[in-house]
């Protein structure tokens, strides 16, 4: 038959397009797979749909969550703007032009330097360029800083600069940007020390942001295995740890940090302030994961295949942890992003009061500190722009987590494809 | 080497009675279980750590194929079981998960797909695998077929009864649909409000029921032949709640030869009317009740 011949192509196609041990491996495999106990043979057609599909490789859960993850633009907004502001953390050396730590007092208070592509003829430049600036004494002997436009300073990229240690290991000095000459060039001005607050930023982005996933990890580990245990156990168990986080829940959040962080002794060694910084807030917002976690486990407990774990004998343990836990996975990941801009502005708030991280050590917080004043944040309103890294990261991981939540929820659960099979057939049966 | 149907009907014992045998003690009553070597323990009576060794003997098959799979493990992992219960060590599950995936008529590619990859039936063959995988020699079957299509149904019951025959297990299934017990029990037990109201061989039960209750049931099963006209008995009243339950013959409420005094107050005893057939019925042998044919 003419249609025999063509499956005979396709397959002989589909053959040769796999490994010869593939196809031996498969066929070794009994065919007729379809209930063939009483030897009826199966059409041509189902032979090669079943070939077909024993060769497609299942799609793994990360395939399934990132193919609905790339659907929801915002998500993906969210998290370009989450990896960016990482990247700029981790290589805040290589992004800052000048060393972000170290003083240079002629400098305090430059405002952001312009770039331009036009020069004073009007000519266009393709490169952009920078002018000097210079400073002038105003008739009332305050200071500004203005453009010297004899000369055009033109940006340049990948360029040798201060030396650093790329991750703390190798040595460098490339720089993605910088001028040539006695230019200068500070995309958010400088502060009252002279640093370049663009550099200043990214390399405060290190502490908030590692320190927004350490206490995030902290917080998880806790809420989890908290929310599980409650869940599972149920009764008493349940009752004492509700009422626990209850407790814990109607503490004042910000006046408990605050206490918390100050009674941390300025003695302490930096990381020491660090770890325990991430600790105080993890303490404080494990409980809404343990609740989110304890509710999914409460319903997961109940359904077949978890009395088909203890039926084969599982222990408690393995029951939470391999079977639980992994199906309350969806509901982490989205707590997680959640919690992260919560821990960010904590940190911020806890920094701009002056508690908690300390200089040498800079955060996004610490960096917010030098706007105080409101006369100085009047004069140079650039020293504030650190709150646009801080926007940006809330704002990113919140998209993140909207974005998760859709694609999680519904990809793997049992009231998938499955379960609405069932309801259209059981409606069937009822019309 | 019997597959036993227990045809029950009455949803509130049916479940909770399958269940506890496998994972929860009994408020009450007992579980009797004849061991390897002849002797009789009461399973009901162990504690968790004295029944997981029988674990291994006794498996059951779940209901509903959706729920019973967890949803975020691949059928691979989901067998690894077999290594908890030391019955296969190093690799040798992952062979054991492909001899076993043969045997229930799915292939070994299939190892490493999530349960939602997969078709209801595929599903519950997958439960079936995963039952056999510790060699049981009794398996509990909780309306095994009742979730999924009559096509497939008629393949998953097939399954069944050939590795039944295979294997030489024990098969306790459970179901409510009597053309599926009747194709797939050799004896039968009826219940009614958790009690085996009539217990006897399939072809004997379908044929000459002797308890009223069986009798209704029997007469509710469409023949194949649509010409063939039968008399169907439609019971009055619902089933009573197995916590309340009426005096004497918890069916004589919607019995329709309930007459007796008896039948009001004391409650029938199951007893061997014939060899191999009991009843719980203070009539069993005045009345001629019609079965399959009949």
């Amino acid at each position: 038959m003419a249609h025999d011949t063509g499956l005979d192509v396709i397959e002989d196609a589909m053959e040769e397009s796999l490994p010869i041990q593939e196809i031996e491996k498969d066929r070794a495999i009994e065919y007729p797979l379809l209930p063939d106990r009483e030897g009826h043979d199966v059409s041509p057609e189902v032979t090669l749909m079943l070939r077909r599909s024993m060769r497609t490789q299942h799609e793994s859960y990360a395939t399934l969550v990132w193919r609905k993850f790339r659907k929801s633009k915002i998500a993906i907004v969210g998290g370009l703007i989450v990896l960016s502001l990482f990247i700029m953390a981790i290589f805040a050396d290589f992004f800052s032009p000048y060393d972000p730590v170290r003083l240079n007092m002629s400098e305090g208070f430059i405002p952001p330097t312009q770039l331009h592509f036009v020069d004073e003829t009007g000519q266009f430049h393709i490169r952009p360029f920078v002018y000097k600036r210079v400073q002038v004494l105003n008739a009332d002997m305050t200071a500004t800083w203005t453009d010297d436009t004899k000369v055009r300073y033109p940006i340049n990229f990948f360029v040798p600069g201060w030396e650093y240690k790329l991750f703390g290991l190798i040595p460098m000095n490339i720089h993605l940007y910088g001028v040539a000459g006695d230019a200068t060039i500070y995309l958010l001005g400088t502060d009252r020390f002279g640093r370049d607050m663009y550099g200043r930023s990214c390399l405060a982005g290190r502490i908030s942001l590692t320190m927004a996933l350490f206490g995030t990890l902290i917080s998880v580990a806790v809420g989890s295995i908290v929310g599980v245990f409650s869940g599972y156990y149920g009764g008493a168990v349940d009752n004492w740890t509700q009422r626990f986080v209850e407790f814990v829940q109607s503490f004042p959040q910000l006046p408990l940090w605050m206490a918390l962080a100050a009674i941390i002794p300025i003695t302490w060694d930096q990381f020491a302030v660090f770890v325990t910084m991430s600790i105080i807030f993890a303490l404080l917002s494990w409980t809404l994961l343990a609740r989110e976690v304890r509710g999914k486990v409460l319903a997961l407990r109940e359904t077949d295949f978890v009395l088909a774990a203890q039926e084969m004998g599982a222990s408690d343990r393995r029951i939470m942890f391999a079977h639980l836990l992994p199906n309350t996975l969806s509901h982490i990941i989205v707590v997680l992003t959640l919690t992260i801009p919560t821990i960010i502005l904590a940190e911020s708030f806890l920094s701009f009061l002056g508690i908690g991280i300390q200089e040498p050590l800079v955060s996004w917080g610490t960096m917010m500190r030098d706007a105080q004043t409101l006369q100085t944040l009047g004069f140079n309103p650039w020293i504030a722009s650190s709150v646009f890294f801080i926007i940006a990261a809330v704002l990113g991981f919140n998209f993140l987590g909207d974005g998760l939540r859709r694609c999680g929820s519904h990809t793997m659960s049992m009231s998938g494809a499955g379960a609405l099979l069932t309801k259209t057939r059981e409606r069937r049966l009822h019309s | 080497m019997k597959s036993w149907g227990w045809w029950a009907k009455a949803a509130v014992a049916r479940r909770p009675w399958a269940a506890r045998s496998c994972t929860y003690k009994p408020p009450f009553g007992e579980v009797l279980y004849r061991k390897t070597d002849g002797t009789r323990i009461d399973v009901a009576k162990l504690s968790s750590k004295q029944v997981k060794p029988l674990r291994r003997q006794m498996r059951m098959i779940f209901q509903d194929p959706f729920s019973s799979l967890d949803p975020r493990r691949t059928v691979r992992i989901d067998r690894r079981a077999a290594r908890d219960h030391r019955v296969a060590k190093g690799r040798q599950p992952d062979d054991q998960v492909a001899k076993l995936m043969l045997e229930v008529g799915l292939i070994r590619n299939y190892m490493d797909r999530y349960p939602h990859e997969f078709s209801g039936g595929q599903r519950q063959r997958i439960g079936i695998a995963r039952t056999l995988a510790l060699s049981p020699r009794l398996i509990i079957a909780d309306e095994p077929v009742s979730a999924l299509d009559v096509s497939v149904q008629a393949q998953v019951l097939n399954l069944l009864q050939g590795l039944k025959d295979e294997l030489g297990l024990t098969l306790i299934f459970i179901a409510h649909d009597l053309s599926v017990v009747e194709h797939i029990s050799d004896r039968i037990a009826v219940m009614y409000v958790g009690k085996i109201v009539e217990m006897t061989d399939a072809e004997e039960l379908l044929r000459r029921p002797l308890h009223p209750y069986t009798e209704a049931l029997v007469s509710a099963v469409p023949p194949a032949d649509p010409d063939i006209k039968t008399q169907r008995i439609i019971l009055q009243g619902d089933v009573p709640s197995p916590a309340n339950p009426p005096s004497g013959c918890v069916f004589h409420p919607r019995c329709r030869y309930a007459n007796q005094d008896a039948c009001q107050k004391v409650e029938p005893k199951l007893e061997e009317v014939e060899p191999g057939h009991f009843v719980a019925c203070h009539l069993a042998k005045d009345l001629a009740l019609t079965g399959i044919g009949g």
